[in-house]
């Protein structure tokens, strides 16, 4: 087919002039400035650490710490049945801060201990004497569900810990009504985000203030809603002071609240601040990593192409406790189906304990999971029916107006767009001979509403100081994304200042509004909207405050006031004035964003965000056909996230969730052993290298949208969503056949190409 | 605990003596120092000896504490001990080059470590001297007594330098390895090829293989069929077999299956041969 191409090379889409502000606090990490929660001590410190269960599922019969307590330099010890907590979490309530009568994991916390130093808190743990009595496990969650597969939680039957069954317009009149049926069963493994500094926290108890947890979360209100629960603390008693984050991506978005309920309940009891910090080991065996799956799917077509329906069956392995598990089945078994118009989908989805690490949540909740399947699926039913893959995909892919089979509104859309991009670029029309080739799209949402139904948006204050600099007050964190740089360039922008006369804080929960969090691809559409509101209000205030005082209309230009008369007035004098005339009062903006039109009914059917994000990737690859090996040579990244407001950072989302999506893809995974984890470090488990990394080309489809600030959306979350689907396509095409089962290493593509039986 | 940087060979060896078994050789260190740390440590990459790199009638001597960056961009090695080089500039990662040693890499006896391997390909000897003065040269191969485990008592005994004959006119050598990503990554199979080649016709031929067994292993039997063949399409495919034949193999979770990996054993081994072959024919211009 022909493509519709753009006037210009599709290349000029990322070189908007003004946008590559370079916010300053990138320069206090590249010069090595920035204290990281690892970096930070404090006076009198102690040193936590957790003793883990070495078995998969056992019954604790007796735990004795006198050995530990009377070791020299250790101030506290606890164990689960001390405690007397009531079960927390996130999504289902099914953890205690330590074991009391069960451990279900290999890594499970079952006591803790705090010590003047690292190394007597280490033997205190070894001291510690705990009797078990092994009882039979469960690793795959298929077996989990089986009737008489060992249980792990008596209030869970079945080790369900979730399920959902869904039908939405008629899936079986799509078959039976089909020219083509195409099914496939997919497996991914448990991905850990693998972010580079492992998770700390000090827990400091003061008597007055309550508990302040000194740890780096992508939502710290979330945190310290458990942690206080957790403790019996009134909320207003538990804070989050954030040092600079070594890397988030989801998965520090609740962190691990074991280490910060340990933390704090260490400090209570010994009175003295607690640091725990992870080892890589521990996060990698007692962290959170995004649930496995596995994915049956059909797809009923039509011959020309057309989607007809969608049937699919669904289990995720949650581990041993539930975390974040639950949601991201969710979004994982339908956020795919908005991409295209299908009009009749039907979904089982089962969540199923298992003996293994409990889950977490990590970049694109799961979308990019289904993404493998739904994306290999649509280019085997084009190969059946002989039709080229990005045509099928334009045929069908969601456009501007439409209603999704979810109730998603789509409102400004440039997915066909991005599509046409990435092929034209990659070369679709003129392929190079050998070389394998694949396209895949992605929809993900700006802020969901299914976090909490009941807050939808964000809140922010916009401040001048004496100085005439601004100040932003926002819950959103920025932990490498560009969020603050962003916010600074909207503020900037609203109220016709420098970006560099802004600083954005965000870190202590005492002082910033409250946030849902970095999370959901929120910050910019949502947060950012906040920020714009609270400049604009500033702003009004400040002209306000100018006319009082000098008893004319004001305007104002490069941070300059000038009235009719030609007087020109600082911010710093319009600051000062207030300052006097309130006794002490900061003139303060404030920005209130409730998107009002979003919402869902009971079966989740509705418009759950405020905008969506579109993307499609196209990826070029090369097979070495002895060894099965794939090299990506070159990825371009079509991205509609409507006008971008730094080019700058916007590509470095890109690179980064290029880099997250080719680990995903070729490299990463946990392996289990008989429950234990087998490739517990960074040297087994394979992140990419940059020798491992693409060309990777990002473009930018910007299209205005009229909800978020000066027409912007999100980018974070939806850069991991299309690549793995790309690159799968890409390497079935280079090899005739389809790896279904997540890493696609070398050996099972020969595998395949060779025709052997699978074999470990 | 003590560390003493050693300014000779005889403080080297005093201060093991000292040590009486408590005090061990250190070098890079990149190795060692993820393991727990003996009482005494005696660092021997100051030492001329152990950092030479030179060719000396017939031979090349490598210092045994030369790091894996010094060695891959020596123009001596790099001309004449080209599968050494190969071996050396894929090893971990830069900061991991610039320190660790190819010493290191035999003594530290990982059953696939690049620079071994490709020492085991030239047909490399280690010069160890031992407290009380001994010295002894010993084929790299016959140096490792179990899987990470090195006959070399480092407590009583040092490599001083790794000696073998340079690839002169008509000889060439190769490295190639296969691993899960492209750095920081341990081979599945890794494979090193020397060859000699007269009229045509392979002459003298060292192939080896690893990780086979403890050591890097020499495909004795491959070798011998390769004799007084050209190097061409049909003994490529021939070594290909045979190479995958000769050897049996592990296979692990975190690596690959021993299906794959013997596969893999076949195209490495056959492949370092080619690009071996290639040099030593090679505009006239060894171990190009």
């Amino acid at each position: 087919m022909t493509l519709k191409t753009p006037e210009k090379s599709t290349r000029r889409y990322g070189k908007a002039e003004g946008t590559d502000y370079q916010s300053p606090e990138v320069w206090s990490k590249v010069t090595g400035k920035a204290v990281y929660g690892i970096d930070h001590a404090m006076p009198g410190m102690l040193h936590g650490k957790i003793l883990r269960s070495p078995y998969p599922h056992a019954r604790i019969k007796k735990v004795d710490t006198t050995a530990a307590e009377a070791l020299p330099g250790v101030r506290a010890v606890l164990t689960g049945t001390e405690l007397e907590s009531k079960p927390f979490g996130i999504a289902v309530e099914d953890e205690l801060p330590l074991a009391v009568d069960k451990v279900r994991y290999i890594g499970d916390e079952v006591a803790a201990v705090a010590a003047v130093d690292l190394q007597t808190a280490e033997r205190a743990i070894k001291a510690i004497k705990v009797e078990y009595e092994e009882l039979p496990a469960v690793y795959d969650p298929a077996e989990a569900l089986q009737e008489g597969a060992p249980q792990l939680h008596d209030n869970f039957p079945g080790n369900v810990a979730w399920e959902r069954e869904l039908e939405r317009g008629s899936s079986s009149a799509a078959f039976a009504g089909a020219d083509v049926v195409v099914e496939e069963s997919f497996t991914i493994p448990a991905i850990h985000p693998a972010y580079l500094e492992p998770i700390s926290c000090i827990a400091v108890d003061d008597p007055y203030t309550g508990i302040t947890l000194h740890t780096a979360l992508q939502s710290p209100d979330a945190v310290r809603k458990i942690v206080a629960g957790a403790l019996n603390y009134p909320l207003s008693k538990v804070h989050v002071n954030g040092p600079v984050m070594g890397g988030g991506f989801g998965g520090r978005v609740y962190g691990n609240l074991k280490v910060y309920i340990l933390s704090a309940m260490l400090a209570i009891k010994s009175g003295r601040p607690v640091k725990i910090q992870l080892t890589r080991e521990e996060e990698f065996t007692a962290g959170r990593p995004m649930i496995a799956a596995a994915i049956k799917m059909k797809m009923a077509v039509k011959s020309d192409g057309t989607i007809l329906g969608r049937e699919a069956d669904i289990i995720t392995d949650n581990g041993a406790y539930s975390g974040q598990a639950p949601w991201v089945s969710k979004t994982l078994s339908e956020r795919n189906d908005s991409v295209y118009r299908i009009p009749g989908i039907k979904t089982r989805v089962r969540l199923a304990y298992t003996n293994k690490i409990p889950t977490g949540q990590y970049r694109a909740y799961g979308n990019q999971v289904a993404n493998f399947a739904t994306e290999s699926l649509i280019d085997m039913a084009a190969k059946k029916l002989g039709l080229d893959p990005l045509e099928m995909r334009l045929k069908n892919c969601v456009r501007e107006g439409d209603i999704t089979v979810h109730g998603l509104q789509v409102g400004k859309c440039g997915l066909s767009e991005c599509l046409q991009a990435a092929a034209r670029e990659i070369g679709w029309d003129h392929k190079k001979a050998g070389h394998g080739y694949g396209l895949s799209v992605a929809i993900h949402a700006n802020g969901s509403l299914v976090f909490d139904k009941n807050f939808r948006g964000a809140s922010a204050l916009a401040r001048l100081e004496l100085d005439g600099r601004i100040t932003l007050f926002t819950g959103e964190q920025d932990y490498g994304q560009g969020t603050h740089g962003a916010f600074a360039q909207i503020a900037a922008k609203a109220l016709d200042v420098r970006p560099a006369q802004i600083t954005v804080e965000s870190k202590e929960t005492k002082t910033a509004p409250f946030s849902t969090g970095a999370l959901a691809m929120r910050q910019t559409t949502v947060g950012g909207k906040a920020i714009q509101l609270a400049a604009e209000d500033l702003r009004e205030k400040i002209f306000k405050a100018a006319a009082e005082l000098t008893g004319e209309p004001v305007t104002m230009k490069n941070s300059v006031l000038n009235t009719m008369s030609g007087r020109t007035l600082e911010l710093g004098e319009i600051a000062y004035h207030y300052h006097n005339n309130t006794s002490g009062l900061n003139l303060t903006g404030e920005g209130k964003f409730v998107p009002e039109e979003s919402d869902y009914d009971e079966s989740g059917y509705g418009n759950i965000s405020v905008a969506y994000s579109f993307a499609a990737h196209a990826v070029e690859l090369e097979l070495d056909k002895t060894t099965g090996a794939i090299t990506v040579n070159r990825l371009v990244a079509a991205h509609d996230s409507g006008r971008i407001v730094n080019h700058l950072t916007a590509r470095g989302q890109v690179y980064g969730g290029v880099a997250q999506g080719i680990g995903m893809s070729c490299f990463e995974g946990c392996l289990f052993d008989e429950g234990r984890m087998a490739n517990a470090t960074l040297a087994d488990y394979k992140i990419p290298t940059a020798l491992d990394l693409p060309e990777i080309d990002p473009l930018f489809i910007e299209i205005e949208d009229p909800v978020g600030p000066y027409g912007s959306k999100g980018l974070g979350e939806i850069v991991m969503v299309p690549v793995i689907g790309a690159v799968a396509n890409a390497a079935a095409d280079a090899a005739g056949v389809r790896i279904t089962d997540l890493p696609l290493t070398a050996e099972k593509i020969y595998q395949a190409m060779a025709g052997w039986e699978c074999e470990q | 605990m003590s560390y003493l940087i050693a300014s000779s060979l005889d403080e080297v060896l005093t201060s093991l003596r000292d040590g009486s078994g408590k005090a061990r050789v250190v070098a890079g260190g990149t190795d060692l120092y993820l393991q727990d740390l003996p009482y005494g440590l005696v660092d021997l990459s100051c030492l001329k000896e152990t950092t030479v790199i030179e060719q000396e009638d017939d031979l090349i001597s490598l210092g045994s504490a030369v790091t894996h960056t010094a060695a891959a961009s020596s123009p001596l090695v790099l001309s004449r001990a080209r599968a050494l080089a190969e071996g050396c500039e894929v090893i971990g990662s830069p900061q991991i080059r610039n320190i660790g040693t190819i010493g290191g890499n035999v003594v530290n006896a990982a059953p696939a470590a690049d620079a071994a391997v490709a020492l085991v390909g030239l047909g490399a000897e280690a010069v160890i001297i031992d407290i009380e003065g001994n010295i002894r040269q010993e084929a790299v191969e016959n140096l490792y007594w179990e899987y990470n485990r090195s006959l070399i008592d480092s407590t009583r005994e040092v490599m001083i330098s790794l000696q073998f004959k340079p690839c002169m006119d008509g000889e060439g050598s190769a490295f190639t390895r296969f691993a899960a990503r492209r750095a920081l990554a341990l081979p599945m199979v890794n494979a090193a090829a020397r060859v000699k080649l007269e009229n045509g016709l392979v002459k003298e031929i060292r192939l080896v293989a690893a990780p086979v067994n403890p050591a890097p292993t020499r495909l004795v039997k491959t070798e011998e069929l390769v004799i007084g063949k050209p190097v061409n399409d049909q003994t490529i495919s021939m070594v290909e077999r045979s190479a995958a034949e000769e050897v049996e193999v592990r296979g692990s979770l975190l690596r690959c299956s021993a299906r794959y990996r013997l596969h893999l054993v076949g195209v490495l081994v056959s492949r370092a041969l080619k690009t071996a072959a290639d040099r030593a024919m090679g505009q006239g211009k060894a171990g190009e």
